[in-house]
Formats: C-alpha cells, structure tokens, sequence
C-alpha cells in the first residue's frame, strides 16, 4: 500500500523538468480550427449554380428544385431532431402554415370587403381595391421571412404545452400537430378553400418579371435557399445556442443544473425548425402554384424524418446530402430503373418484372431504409460527430502535470469572488425536509457554509447528502424549508436560475454530455455567462466573435487547473475518457460558470490514492483563491485534509455537525458509521 | 473447505471504462466473505459479473469447479446463486407473497417451496404478517427483510448481498446483520459487498480491498481490522497529523 | 328520435368503439410497460390484422354482407376469425420485435421508436401496394338481430362485441395476475434488472408481451371490421392515435388503465361527434391526449414513471 506520505508528494515527482514548457504553452494550442474547407464549399456552390446550365431539361431542373425544398425540411428538422433530440413527428404541420400563409394571400382566397382601413395598405402595395373587395398583392420576397415568422409563432404555441414532456410522449403530441392541421385546414375552407385545395396561387416576380411555370428561376430560389439555411444551421450549431441544445439532447437534467433554461431553449429549436418549414412552404406552394391538404400529412413528416436520418441526424451536410438523394431517386432513378426492369423482364420473360412500378413503391422504399439505417447505420451517410485521434503512446504517457501548483491558478479570473462580502454565511439551508413517496429522505436538515470555507457532508450511502445537494441546487423541490444563498432567497428556483446565482455542482454518477469532446462539456459550462442569443449567432458579429473567443480560452485556462491531464484531449468524446478524467471534466464544467459556491458529489469517488491526493490538492488550492466549496466525501483522509467544518447525514437527519476532529469522537457518529462494534467497546 | 466461487483474472469494461482489472477472488462453502472498498471501485460491478449482467471481457469466474461463461443467469439461480440487490430492488406493486414467488421463479413449484417460505417466515416473522400487502408499501426494513427472504427462495448455496445496511436505521442494521450469520450458520456461503466496513469485518471470515478496480488488499477479517490503511481509510478512524 | 334516445344511441356505439380501443391500447401498455417504448408500429400492426380477419372470414366462403349465419355456424365462423387473426397478428408482432427491436433494445434515446416508425411504414406501404388503396368491404355473417332499448336500437354484434371483449379483458387479467409468466411480466415492467436478477427470461418476457398486445390488436381489427364493414389501409392511425390516448388517459403502463380508457375514448368519440361535428373528433380526442400529458401524465390509474440515474 501506498503510504499517505508518498503518494502526497507524487504529483510533484511526476511533474517533471522536461515538461513544464507545456504549462507555459498556450492552451490555445490543443483547439484546431473547424471550419469547413474552402475547396469543397467552391466546388459544391459552382456545381449548384451551373446544373441548370448544364442540364438544360426543364423537368430535371424541376425536380431539383423540389429536392432542395426538402432539403430546406431536412435542415429545419435537423434542428429540432439532431441538435435539440427533441423527435417531431409532425413536422409537415409547420410546412403546410407556411405554405397556407402564402397561400392564401396570394391566390385571392381571402378577400375582405375593402374599407378605409385598408388604404394605407394600399400605399404600401400590400394590397389592391378590386371593386368592393381587397386583393392581397404582397410580394413572395416579403411573404417568405412573414412565413417564417407565422411558422415559428406556431412552434412556440404547439411547443410550450408540450415541452415539458419527455421524448418518446413529444413525439406522439407532435404526430398529433400533424394531424390535426390537414383536417382544420380541410375543414375551414373560406382560408384554405378546403380540400379542393388552393388553386392560383400568384408566381413570385423579380422586377416586375414573373417566374411563370419555368423551372430554371425556383431552382435558384432554392439553392438560394438551402445555402441559407446551411449557414444557418453550421452558425448556429457552433454557437452557445448549439451547445444549450445539444446539452440537451445529450442530459435534460445535467443541462439544466448548468444553467441551460430548458423551455427557452426547447422553444428556440422547435421556433426556429419551424421558421425553416415556414419559409420552404412558402417557397413550395409558389413553385406549385397550388396547395392541398394531402401535400402535407403524415407520410411527408415521415419522408423527411428518413432524410435526416439516412443523411445522419445532426449532421447539416448529411442531411442535405440525404434529401437530395432520396428525392433524386424518387424523380428520376426510381423511372428509369423500373424501365430496366421491364425490359429485363420481357428478356427473360418474367411476367412480374414487366409491371413493377418501383416509383409507387417508394413510400415503402423509405421506410425499408429507415429501419436499415436505425439497424445498421445509425450515424448516417455523414456522420455528425468527428472521429476522435487518440493520443499517441508518448502523449499519454507524458502529461502527468500536476496541476496543484499555484502557477495555473494565477490567471483563472473571478474564481468565487463575492459582490459584497458579508458577515451572512454564503449558504444557509434552513429546515430542509424531502419526500419521495411515503419515504423521508430529509428531515429538517440544518446546514451554514460560511463564505470561503470548505464543508464536507458525511454519512452512509443513502443517508440523504445527494438528495440535500438536489434540493438545494433545484433539482428536486424541497417538500419544506428555505435556501438562501449570498444574501438571497433561492428557495424553489429552477436549477437553471441557481446556477446563474453562481453555485454550480457535480453529480455523484457523472452526467458529462457523453456524445461532446471535453472543451464542449466544460464550454457549455460558461453557458450562463455568455449571452449571444439566436441572432447574435447568425449574425456573428465581432462582439459574439470576441465572446466566443473569450469563453474558449476561459476555458481551455480552467482546464489548464488539471495541469496536463485533459488539456491534450480537450477535443475528445469525453465517453472516450478514464473515470479520473471525467470527474475532473464534470468539476471544471463546474468551474467554467465562475461560481461563487462549488457543490461537489465525491469528487475523488473511483479515483487511487495518487489521484485522489493530486486532485485533494487542487480543489484546496481552488479554495485558497476564495471559492467556497461544499463536498459530498466518503474517503475521511480527504475530508480532514479539506473541510473546516463536517456535516453528518443519517437517514436524512443531521446527526452531528463542527470541526472533522469534533466530529470524530461524537458518538452518534460512531453509531451510525462504525455500527455495532464499536458503540459497544 | 472446498472452493465454490472463483474469479481467475477478470475484466470488465462499460463502454470504454475497463471496470474491474485482473481481479481475483475466491470464496469457499460456508464462509462469510466480504468486499470493501469506495464508491465506483468496482464493488457492484462484481455481483453482475457474478450474476451474468455484467460479462467479463477477459478471465473466468468459475461455481463449483465450472466456468459460468455463457451460462444464463436464469441457469445461475438454478444452480445456486442468489442476489440480495442494492437498495433492496423489490417489485413495488406486487405483493410481498408474489414478490417471493419471483424468488423462487427458476424452480418448479414443489413441496419444498412452501418448506422454504416457512424458513423465510421463522427468519422473518414480520414478512407473514405482511404477505398480502404491496411491497412498495413497507418500510425500509421490512423491504429488506422481504429482499433476503425473496433471495432465499431461490434455495442458493451462495448468496450475494449488495449493501445490505444501506438505509436502514442503526438497530435494525445490527438485526440484518445478525440474520446474515443465522443464514450462513444454516449452510449458506455469503458474499457480501459493505460500505459499513466495521459492521461486516466484524462477521465477516475474510475480506477483500477493492480500489479503482484492483484488488489492493485481502486476508482474514480479524486481521483487516488491525491493517492501518483500513483503519484509516474504512473504519474512520482519522489520524489528523 | 327523441335527445335521450340519440344520446343513448351514442353511449352503445360508444362501448363498442371503447371495446375496441381498449383491446387496442393494451398493446401499447404492455409494450411500454416494460421497454418504455411507443410502440408506432401497433398501429399498422392492427390495420394488417384487419385485413388478416378479413381474409379468414373470406376463407370460410363468407365475404361482403350476403352471407347471414346463425347458430353454431355464427359463432365457429367468428371463433375461427378470431383465433386465426389473433394467432397470425401476435406472430407479426413477435417477428416485429426479434427482427426489428430487440437489436435496438441497448440503444438509448429515440433510435427505437424511429425504428417502430420505420417498421409501421413498411406495414402500411405493404398492404397499400398488395391490396391497393380502395377500401374493401369486410364480410358480415352477423343477423340483423336487434332489441329495441329506450329508443336507441341495440344489435346483435354490439352485444357480441362486447362479450368478446369482455372474455379478453378478462383473460388478460388473469394471465398477468395468476401465470407465472404473468407476474413475470409484471416484475419485469416493475424492475427489469431486478427481474432478470432473479432469474426470469426478460427476452421471453417482452416477446410475450409483443405477442399478446397484437393478438389483442387482431382482435381489435376484427371488431372493427365487423363494426364498419369496411377496412381499407389507412385505419391504422386514427385508431391508433385514439388507442394510445386511450392508454396514456388510463395511465400507460396500467392494463385496468387501458381498459377504462378505452372506454372513455369510445364514449367520447360517439358522444362527442353527437354533441359538436364528426369532423372535429380527431381534434377533440387529440385536445384530451395532450391535456392529459401535460396535466395529468400519469393519467387515471398510471404511475409516476420510475426515476432512473
């Protein structure tokens, strides 16, 4: 066994002369850039502009044009389903909103009697006075981004009852949405003109030039179109609004306990899916010229759920990729291979091969590659996670630095730095009482943690200290009892509010983002104190730039706290990493929302002496930079190391409380951890 | 006393986490064996590598002299292994009585099943009182006594207990405890993973050290006790210096 | 027609359409019991089942409404119609989960239900390109046999339908009451791990419940064949979606659950088509799945889901 003495004085050994430049290095040398390479952008753009040129047939550039319009579906659902993992199976409502809301004003379906009111309108050349009645005349540019907007407000009124729910539930309301749509647009004719259908529906004009039925124009609409939503969907996908989703997507609750709001961020994904269906109904019903309810049931929801998945949910280009090949085939392939097929039949004279009509059957086609792909390619065509490099053998073998030395420490900025020092404990739980069912797993737990301490909680497993820690961070609501923490009440506030008051935890299992590489994790740890929003990342202007950059080297130094333990691999999956390094993931998760107050759920839980000693050190020395730090600790050698007060928890009760000495020689204590043998002695 | 259960190097990975590394252990017919050692060490991944839930990805675990690889764990229980779960894990809406039938699930239903239900009543007289009742209903001791007693059922010659003191009150602990040796002393070889170290030393023959998935330490109980690292590191006995 | 006498018309046609969404919604139950999966292929698994009835009472010669049986005749023919539906609808169901599922069961998040999509995709585009899109006329053997009851009229095969579903129900209670496979089930949707712990097959177990779910959704198909008349390739969603209202109203999970649900969608479907317009049932029912799932998720008789770390 390795005696307390050595393995406290490891670190140090290990940390080695030859690698100390690694501490003095940059961080910002690990983080390769991402951006996609300019060669194939090129390529890709001039192959999209020069098809119809090239192609010169009038219906193959017309089922170009409805292949990027479902390549625009796929994109918007992407967002819902890959980045936010929220699964709609109604997404075709949101495209029918759009393309009724063009629709109807521009096929002269909707005509109000005319009345003064509508005369500034007319001003405006929204509208024409055709004898008593109106006439919309609002042009197809102005109708795309008011679809949009239409379509979103739908998201948000169809996503906030249902947000709430979990996944699987989502998706069968969402399968509701969907239904329901076709039959109320079926059923109130005077805006859609009920199942007949709209018919005339006006072509859009580019200075006072008319698209007619000529297929060439709608095609550079939609490559115009997609190549719009690509941008957007790749801005916002490396954004904070991208990483609050895909928190999400990965861990609800871990999300949540970093300070992501849930229902914001739910309805920004289902909006903003929407907004892209909106603006391709729009786009699909001026190119048809006609819109019925049957154009958008079930089975259309259906077909781009199948794009997104064979292309690779999550992945932008994947998607696209998969939505122009299955249209693509539908159009044209599916013709021409049914027509080989006959003619093989006639060749070896197979009655059946000569009637097979494959185009009828791609309903089916689709979902046999459904469940193929569910089956045996889950990732799709491109996947959306990079392959990890694994480190090589001197890389891992190397970087044993500790990161205990107070030289990284220097430059962590704001490191549980306090408004307004009071004499009020940062943290007062008062009278703390949980119950699950008829169990009590708190009773009236009392606990103070004076501003810059260290506290420990102890007690058996089950006793209570992870439900304390939930209650007090929000994760579970308190059946009594009051939180106040530096000077205010935050009793009851969601977890997403507590975390941005400034405490931050650590789960007792981990709940890392497993699918995200380290920096990602510890990025959507800043979440909180960052703030671009959905159009600052589209617009990514030099102050999202800035903050952008700002954050990741915030982060990257926070990493640097674990010497050289995860700065190599910052741009690994963390599922990849070893248990130690997880655990240190999920405290500089913690670290990177600055907190004023750090929660931690046994930190040191599967970790050997060496490294439960290293990472003793470090959370010290992040309490000697004036973090206050409660901590959850079953290894007692740790607790005496770092706590000025011990906290002891027995079937949710406090059992005993003061100085880890005092403690010790309590009795109770004795009772409760040590059993029979020793009361008794 | 002959051996009845044997790990011979194994490891166990979860996803890319290799769990248990190399691990060995042994336990011979009729003793009290148990396995110390911090959360996430690898303590409960052991009982599913005994179980069959966890499948060792090198090494073998051998009962009675045979390799368990490929053997179900409906074919464990057949031949003699029976959980105690963490936490109790009892079918919540179902009946105390049917919750001990689920005990018994692997063998036929005989006359010695209702001789092994009058064992579970002697052991536990409460669990009578309470046969029609939802298990979900019971208090936290009762709830254990319903999970040893569903355990029993299955007649095993070993029985595996997964914390058995974990939220039970100090009285009842020393209760439990006392019910474990009255079990051993009736034939049963019990290996028992135990965060209330003193408790368990204190019945225990023998004793391993479990640490990041290593065995570190192992030996008769007696002498644990008096090891200074477990005095230490499990007893609670903190030496500030 | 008296207002009493329609309402009361309403309330019978509402029991036999619950009927039929309860036998429906134990499918989803069951399955969701224990994997905690929606199950979207039952809905086309009950439209295929309908066509399967269809073709057994075909096999007996009856087809369309000409022929009228009686007697034993009657009820060998139905006895035949509903074993064969229910024997074939619970293997699709079996062959569903062990080719389609059970490789999915280790994944976590919604690869599963996409799955089930997928695999209800495959059974509506089946029998659409076999069959074609025309609604086909499902045989009646039944006797125009009725009783006249406060105005409203009662007939032979609600009484029937009833009865049939009335000896499922309560077969089904029995079997997960008093089998040992039963309780297995039910500790298995209870724990799984703890289950499997103790020895029980879980593989077994889930395909148990997929076989008997479809069975129930063959006989569901059945009734609703004999209730309409018709069946056509696109039955499956809206009953379906009522059905899994149905189960989630009653609490998913819960079989009584589904039962009473099923029941209450029934009544609410007839009554409700009396009271506002037939077109707008579809937005009524799917207005209660949604208020239920927010208000009240763990529905009538349901559980809060188990919380796992």
């Amino acid at each position: 066994m390795p005696n307390p003495e050595t393995a406290e004085d490891q670190p140090r050994q290990m940390m080695g002369a030859p690698y100390t430049w690694m501490l003095r290095a940059s961080p910002l040398q690990w983080v390769r850039p991402y951006w996609h390479k300019p060669l194939g952008l090129t390529t890709i753009t001039a192959g999209a502009l020069l098809f119809p040129i090239i192609s010169r047939n009038d219906a193959n550039i017309d089922s170009a044009a409805n292949a990027l319009a479902f390549a625009a579906l796929a994109l918007g659902l992407n967002i819902v389903v890959g980045f936010a993992g929220l699964l709609d199976l109604g997404y075709a409502a949101f495209f029918a909103i759009g393309a009724y809301t063009y629709g109807a004003f521009a096929s002269f379906q909707i005509e109000p009697a005319w009345s003064p009111f509508w005369q500034p309108f007319e001003w405006l050349g929204l509208v024409a006075h055709m004898g008593d009645v109106v006439h919309f005349t609002v042009s197809f540019w102005l109708m795309l981004p008011f679809s949009a907007a239409v379509a979103a407000l739908f998201g948000v009124l169809f996503g906030a009852p249902t947000l709430r729910l979990k996944g699987d539930y989502l998706a069968i309301v969402t399968l509701g949405f969907g239904e329901i749509v076709p039959i109320v647009a079926r059923n109130t004719p005077s805006v859609t003109n009920g199942a007949m259908g709209l018919n005339g529906v006006a072509a859009p004009q580019l200075f006072g030039w008319s698209f007619g039925v000529n297929a060439t124009p709608y095609y550079y609409v939609g490559v115009a179109l997609v190549a719009l939503l690509i941008f957007c969907s790749t801005r916002l996908k490396s954004s904070r609004v991208g990483r609050a989703w895909m928190a999400i997507r990965e861990d609800e609750i871990a999300a949540a306990a970093m300070g992501i709001n849930r229902v914001k961020f739910k309805l920004l994904a289902f909006a903003m899916g929407a907004a892209f269906a909106g603006a391709t109904g729009t786009y699909f019903v001026a190119k048809l010229q006609t819109a019925t309810p049957e154009m958008f049931m079930f089975p259309v929801s259906v077909m781009i759920l199948v794009m997104i998945v064979f292309g690779g949910i999550g992945s932008v280009w994947g998607v696209v990729l998969g939505a122009l090949i299955l249209q693509i085939l539908q159009s044209w392939f599916l013709e021409d291979l049914s027509q080989w097929l006959h003619v093989l039949g006639r060749l070896v004279h197979v009655d059946w091969l000569q009637r097979v009509e494959l185009s009828s059957s791609i309903e089916m086609i689709f979902g046999v590659i459904l469940v193929t792909m569910m089956l045996y390619r889950r990732q799709g065509l491109i996947p959306a996670t990079r392959p990890v490099q694994a480190l090589s053998m001197t890389e891992q073998t190397a970087h044993v630095g500790s990161g205990g030395s107070s030289h990284n420490f220097d430059r962590l900025r704001g490191l549980g730095t306090l408004d307004r020092e009071a004499d009020e404990p940062l943290l007062a739980v008062a009278d703390m009482t949980v119950r699950f069912g008829g169990l009590v797993a708190l009773r009236s737990v009392e606990l103070t943690v004076p501003s810059h301490s260290v506290v420990a909680v102890i007690g058996p497993n089950g006793s209570g200290k992870s439900t304390l820690f939930n209650a007090v961070t929000g994760l579970v609501t308190p059946d009594a009892g009051q939180v106040r923490f530096a000077g205010e009440s935050i009793t009851r506030l969601p977890p997403h509010r507590v975390l941005d008051r400034g405490m931050a935890r650590t789960f007792q299992n981990l709940r890392l983002f497993p699918g995200l590489t380290v920096l990602e994790n510890v990025m959507i740890g800043r979440h909180a104190r960052l703030s671009t929003g959905a159009f600052g990342a589209l617009l990514r202007l030099p102050g999202t730039k800035r903050e952008e950059e700002a954050a990741r080297e915030h982060c990257l130094e926070i990493l640097s706290v674990f010497g050289n333990r995860l700065l190599p691999r910052v741009d690994h999956v963390v599922s990849s990493l070893s248990y130690a390094n997880r655990r240190r993931v999920e405290i500089a998760r913690a670290l990177a929302s600055s907190p004023k107050l750090l929660l931690l759920d046994e930190p040191t839980a599967g970790m050997n002496p060496a490294e439960t000693q290293e990472l003793a050190d470090q959370i010290k020395g992040l309490n000697q930079l004036g973090l206050t730090i409660v901590l959850i600790e079953h290894k007692l050698d740790v607790v005496v190391r770092l706590a000025s007060k011990v906290i002891v928890l027995d079937h949710g009760e406090k059992i005993a409380e003061g100085t880890p000495d005092a403690v010790r020689r309590d009795e109770e204590v004795m009772r409760a951890y040590l059993g029979r043998s020793v009361a008794v002695a | 006393m002959p051996e009845l259960l044997s790990f011979r190097a194994v490891d166990t990975y979860y996803g890319d986490l290799h769990v248990l590394k190399a691990v060995d252990y042994r336990i011979d017919s009729g003793e009290i064996v148990c396995l110390l050692g911090g959360n996430a060490s690898g303590k409960s991944t052991t009982m599913k590598a005994i179980m069959g839930v966890v499948v060792p990805a090198r090494g073998d675990i051998l009962f009675e002299g045979s390799s368990l690889a490929g053997v179900s764990i409906a074919e464990r229980v057949r031949r003699g292994i029976a959980p105690v779960l963490e936490a109790r894990r009892l079918f919540p809406r179902m009946t105390v009585y049917e919750n001990l039938e689920m005990g018994a699930y692997t063998r036929v239903r005989g006359p010695d099943f209702d001789e092994d239900m009058e064992r579970v009543f002697t052991l536990f007289p409460r669990v009578q009182e309470r046969l029609k009742q939802l298990a979900g209903t019971l208090s936290g001791g009762e709830q254990q006594m319903v999970a040893i007693g569903r355990a029993l059922m299955a007649r095993p010659k070993l029985l595996c207990m997964d914390e058995p003191s974990m939220g039970l009150s100090p009285a009842f602990v020393e209760q439990v405890f006392d019910i474990i040796q009255t079990i051993n002393r009736q034939g049963t070889t019990i290996f028992m993973v135990e965060q209330n170290a003193n408790m368990a030393l204190s019945i225990a023959h023998r004793a391993y050290v479990l640490q990041t998935g290593q065995v570190v330490l192992n030996g008769p109980a007696a002498e644990l006790r008096q090891n200074p690292m477990i005095r230490e590191a499990y007893l609670g006995e903190m030496n500030v210096s | 027609m008296t207002t009493g006498a329609l309402y009361l018309q309403q309330i019978i046609n509402g029991l036999s359409l619950g009927a039929m969404y309860a036998l429906l919604a134990l499918g989803f139950t069951l399955v969701y019991g224990i994997l905690e999966l929606i199950n979207f292929a039952h809905f086309n698994v009950f439209m295929v089942s309908s066509f399967i009835a269809m073709w057994a009472l075909e096999l007996l010669g009856l087809s369309g409404q000409g022929v009228v049986l009686t007697g034993f005749a009657l009820v060998g023919a139905l006895a035949f119609a509903f074993v064969v539906t229910m024997v074939v609808a619970g293997c699709l169901g079996v062959a569903i989960e062990r080719l389609a599922l059970r490789p999915m069961r280790a994944v976590r998040g919604t690869a599963a239900m996409i799955t089930t999509i997928g695999v209800s995709y495959i059974l509506f585009n089946a029998i659409l390109l076999t069959v074609g899109a025309e609604s086909k006329n499902f045989p009646n053997p039944m006797p125009s046999v009725s009783w006249e009851i406060g105005g409203a009229t009662l007939r032979l095969r609600e009484v029937l339908i009833w009865c049939v579903a009335l000896v499922l129900m309560a077969g089904l209670h029995l079997f997960v009451n008093r089998t040992r496979l039963g309780k297995a089930m039910r500790a298995t949707a209870q724990d799984a791990e703890a289950a499997r712990m103790m020895g029980i097959d879980v593989d077994r177990v889930i395909i148990t419940a997929f076989f008997l779910g479809s069975a129930l959704a063959g006989a569901a198909a059945l009734i609703f064949g004999l209730y309409y008349n018709y069946t056509s390739f696109i039955i499956g969603y809206s009953a379906g979606l009522r059905a899994f209202t149905a189960a989630v109203l009653g609490g998913i999970g819960s079989v009584t659950g589904a039962m009473i649900g099923g029941v209450i969608i029934g009544l609410v479907e007839a009554l409700g088509g009396q009271v506002f317009a037939v077109r707008w049932t579809d937005v009524i029912i799917f207005s209660i799945l949604v208020l239920v799932l927010v208000f009240a998720p763990t529905g009538l008789l349901g559980r809060a889901a188990p919380t796992k770390s």
